[in-house]
């Protein structure tokens, strides 16, 4: 990264070369820390002076070291980011703080702490569901990491640096809302592939950092003359991971992707922080209700003993629908990574609440891996001819 | 598919049959209760949690899980899975899931909430509410909520934590999971209460706590005797014995006693050396779930003398604990469920198998079971119980130099599974025994 570039031109280096940053920042004496899934709170580690930085998978490198820890069969995404582990391209990591947001995520840690020498590993434990007894379990989960990130610190962790540390990351979130609403006009000003860099950047660095360029980015987005085309279709991606840009460049070859439902894209973003007098219980509040990943279980009313399918179809994707609204969105895909549970589940009820809004969609599955872009490709050409 | 003709190689125990027989009872009962207007439950495989408390509120429940295991043994799954399919489902998700979702779809879309006539054991009557589990994988909450789509039945969502090894030894952190299980067992409760109409009788919950704890004490104990050489009884009747501890299926009362006569005919074969197969010449470990449409594979390995001594770690009860000074059903029940998991932590922490949640059991059965060789059969819809295979060959090698062979299949598509092949691929796993048998002597190991 040099001082020169600024906005857009720097998230291209970053996205380019991700680490870099997170080691000049260890050659300064930081602690970096790993982490592999958006629902670790990162204003812990960010209030104690540690530096966040997403561990996440490369699919254009072959599997191979992760093939004697983890079957075949198994999230490629967690394949692929312990695969990177294990080669060693994570080797300026201080410590890894992992979390059971999904079996492969907390079969994969178990693994991965296994299989390295990390100086600091932590796993959170994490309910499935948002009832009051589950939040009180997650805050004291959130308890015992902050005990173990103390004793790897040293330091305590004051409720003034913790607050602190959510107003950063809540300014985050909404920096990142205000460059998505870039993407409401029709052309959009900013690409569904340029979003994902620069998303991908701010996972990259430490939060104050991020949200400089996003500043920039904003400003830079707004004044800027050339922009994305528009194109026949304005797309909704939903799915668990959606973080390469190969693949993003196929979605939007013939149409303007311009909301991005993924642990890539805005899920992290969407809501903030709510202050109370205990911090980690805002924090479990918000990383357990507010992020909408399939992971979580989610009904119209706790403990129903009636069920009624269009309510219960609501309490689940109801946040889908001021998107599809305001974004003038007019196609949807729902993007599987294969072998992720979690969101197959979800397909026919989620094309079934999409069609209940009148919005065309399509299932597609592909693997995380470069050759897996020439189908997907094809596949998408094939929904787009549909909804002409 | 195609049955084959069991030969008797496999001595099997002759208590081992009234047990197996508690599955189907459940089934026709499940049945005879909706007849009789009284209400029926889907169950997902809990590990204690739900079941005590549906069975003191005589609630019968069906597990579609071990349902889709039946329905591919006896060879009507696979309408199931193509109607899944047809739904719009991934094919990729666990088999059981898929044949749950195809039932449902035929009962409820063609046959107006009839059970389907092909179904086996009478099939499974549309449910008064879902019971699900975070237990152990995505798919046994997921799974239940898809139903949805097809019933309008409530679903109850079961948490059950699964820690760290290392984290599981903070200060606070196991009574903040005996904190929420209480709490969430108590309004689960109440849940049920609203959904019978009924109130709970906490004097009989007390009983089918204690009752279940037993259950399992006894069931512990005639696994325990496995480890005699050579060993009484083969992995075939342990899973054909185990739900009634695992699932509670069937009388409680009934089901100890049967127990107990299991303990008392494996207690003999060990007092005359007896042994499941006749001549026990490789002492075999299985993970995890079997081949349920194919168990005669088993038999043809016991003819090269492979006994399969101990196995499926998942299936297993939890070592047991004293719990008779925690008056509170819901705490008893609470602490024993959460035994399951970690009552290995402590051996885990210590030997450092930090990676070990559900991988270190298998190097304590390698271990105490004094075992030759390890059979991994990881299944293409079945992550959870795959994930961590790779993990456990990595651990018996390098910790008790065991070698594993693995041998793909599946738990429902039979297509998936190759006997012939994986029989092809056991004398060269033979040599590879009988060299890490050497090799153990050389570093001193005792078997």
């Amino acid at each position: 990264m040099t001082d020169r570039s600024t906005g857009l031109a720097r998230v291209g280096e970053i996205y380019s070369n991700r680490s870099q940053r997170a080691r000049e920042l260890k050659a300064q004496g930081k602690k970096i820390i790993g982490y592999p899934c958006v629902y670790v709170p990162l204003e812990m580690l960010t209030a104690l002076g540690l530096v966040p930085y997403q561990t996440c998978g490369d699919m254009k490198e072959p599997v191979t070291e992760a093939d004697r820890a983890l079957p075949g069969s198994f999230c490629p995404v967690m394949r692929s980011c312990l695969d990177c582990a294990l080669k060693n391209k994570n080797n300026f990591l201080d410590g890894m703080v992992t979390i059971h947001s999904c079996d492969p995520q907390e079969k994969t840690c178990r693994v991965w702490e296994s299989y390295t020498n990390y100086p600091y590993f932590h796993f959170i434990d994490m309910p499935i569901s948002v009832r009051p007894e589950a939040l009180e379990y997650f805050r004291n989960q959130l308890g015992d990491l902050k005990k173990t990130l103390e004793a790897f610190t040293g330091k305590k962790l004051s409720v003034d640096a913790l607050e602190a540390a959510i107003k950063s990351h809540n300014r985050q979130r909404t920096l990142v809302k205000e460059l998505y609403e870039l993407t409401k006009p029709s052309p959009p000003r900013i690409s569904g592939t340029e979003m994902v860099q620069v998303l991908k950047a701010l996972v990259s660095l430490p939060v104050e950092e991020g949200n400089d360029l996003l500043t920039e980015c904003i400003s830079e987005v707004k004044n800027r003359t050339a922009g994305p085309q528009k194109k026949a279709a304005r797309l909704l991606i939903w799915s668990s991971t959606l973080d390469d840009t190969d693949v993003v460049q196929v979605l939007e070859d013939k149409a303007n992707v311009v909301m991005n439902e993924s642990c890539g894209g805005i899920r992290a973003y969407r809501a903030a922080v709510k202050f109370t007098s205990d911090p980690l219980k805002s924090l479990a509040d918000y990383y357990l209700n507010e992020i909408t990943c399939a992971r979580t279980f989610r009904q119209a009313t706790l403990g129903e003993t009636k069920k009624d399918y269009a309510r219960d179809l609501q309490s689940r994707f109801g946040y889908l629908k001021g998107v599809v609204k305001q974004w003038n969105i007019n196609g949807a895909i729902l993007l599987l990574v294969r072998y992720c549970d979690p969101f197959a589940f979800e397909m026919p009820s989620l094309r079934d609440y999409f069609e209940s809004l009148g919005v065309p969609s399509t299932y597609i599955e592909y693997n995380y891996t470069v050759g897996a872009l020439a189908p997907l490709r094809t596949r998408v050409e094939a929904f787009l001819e549909t909804i002409g | 598919m195609v049955m084959e003709k069991e030969k008797k190689t496999i001595n099997r125990l002759k208590t081992m049959h009234p047990l197996r027989a508690k599955v189907n009872e459940t089934y026709l009962r499940s049945v005879e209760a909706i007849q009789a207007g009284k209400p029926a439950v889907w169950g997902m495989l809990n590990f204690y949690y739900g079941d005590p408390i549906l069975k003191a509120m005589d609630i019968e429940v069906v597990y579609p899980e071990n349902y889709g295991a039946i329905a591919a043994a006896m060879g009507v799954a696979q309408q199931y899975l193509e109607r899944a399919d047809a739904e719009g489902f991934p094919t990729h998700l666990c088999g059981y899931s898929l044949t749950t979702l195809g039932y449902a779809s035929r009962m409820m879309k063609e046959l107006n909430g009839e059970i389907p006539p092909e179904a086996p054991l009478g099939g499974m009557p549309k449910p008064l509410f879902l019971m699900s589990s975070a237990a152990i994988c995505d798919a046994r909450y997921k799974w239940f909520q898809s139903l949805g789509r097809y019933m309008n039945v409530p679903v109850w969502p079961l948490e059950a934590p699964i820690p760290g090894i290392k984290e599981f030894f903070i200060e606070g952190y196991y009574e903040n999971m005996v904190k929420l299980g209480v709490k969430h067992l108590r309004d689960f409760v109440a849940f049920v209460e609203k959904m019978v109409g009924r109130k709970m009788d906490w004097d009989k919950l007390d009983k089918t706590t204690d009752l279940m704890i037993e259950v399992n004490r006894v069931w512990h104990e005639v696994n325990e005797l496995r480890k005699a050489r050579p060993c009484p009884m083969h992995s075939r009747d342990f899973w054909s014995a185990m739900p009634a501890a695992l699932f509670l299926a069937g009388d409680l009362e009934d089901s100890l006693k049967l127990y107990q006569d299991m303990y008392d005919e494996v207690k003999e074969r060990v007092d005359n050396h007896v042994g499941a197969i006749d001549d026990e010449k490789y002492r075999m470990v299985f993970a995890e779930l079997p081949p349920w449409h194919s168990l005669g594979f088993f038999n043809k390995l016991a003819d090269r003398g492979w006994n399969f001594v101990i196995e499926s770690f998942g299936y297993h009860p939890p070592i047991p604990m004293d719990l008779s000074n925690v008056s509170d059903p819901l705490e008893r029940i609470t602490r024993f469920s959460l035994q399951f998991l970690v009552g290995y932590y402590e051996d885990a922490r210590k030997q450092n198998v930090t990676g070990g949640t559900s991988a270190y059991p298998y190097l304590k059965y390698a271990k105490e079971w004094r075992c030759d060789g390890a059979l991994l059969h990881p299944l293409i819809t079945c992550r959870s119980a795959s994930t961590h295979l790779p993990y456990v060959a990595d651990m018996l090698m390098e910790r008790l130099k065991v070698p594993s062979l693995s041998i793909e299949g599946d738990i429902v598509d039979l297509r998936l599974f190759n006997p012939e092949e994986a029989l092809d691929r056991a004398e060269p796993f033979e040599e590879s025994m009988e060299h890490y048998r050497k090799i153990r002597k050389q570093e001193g190991f005792d078997w």
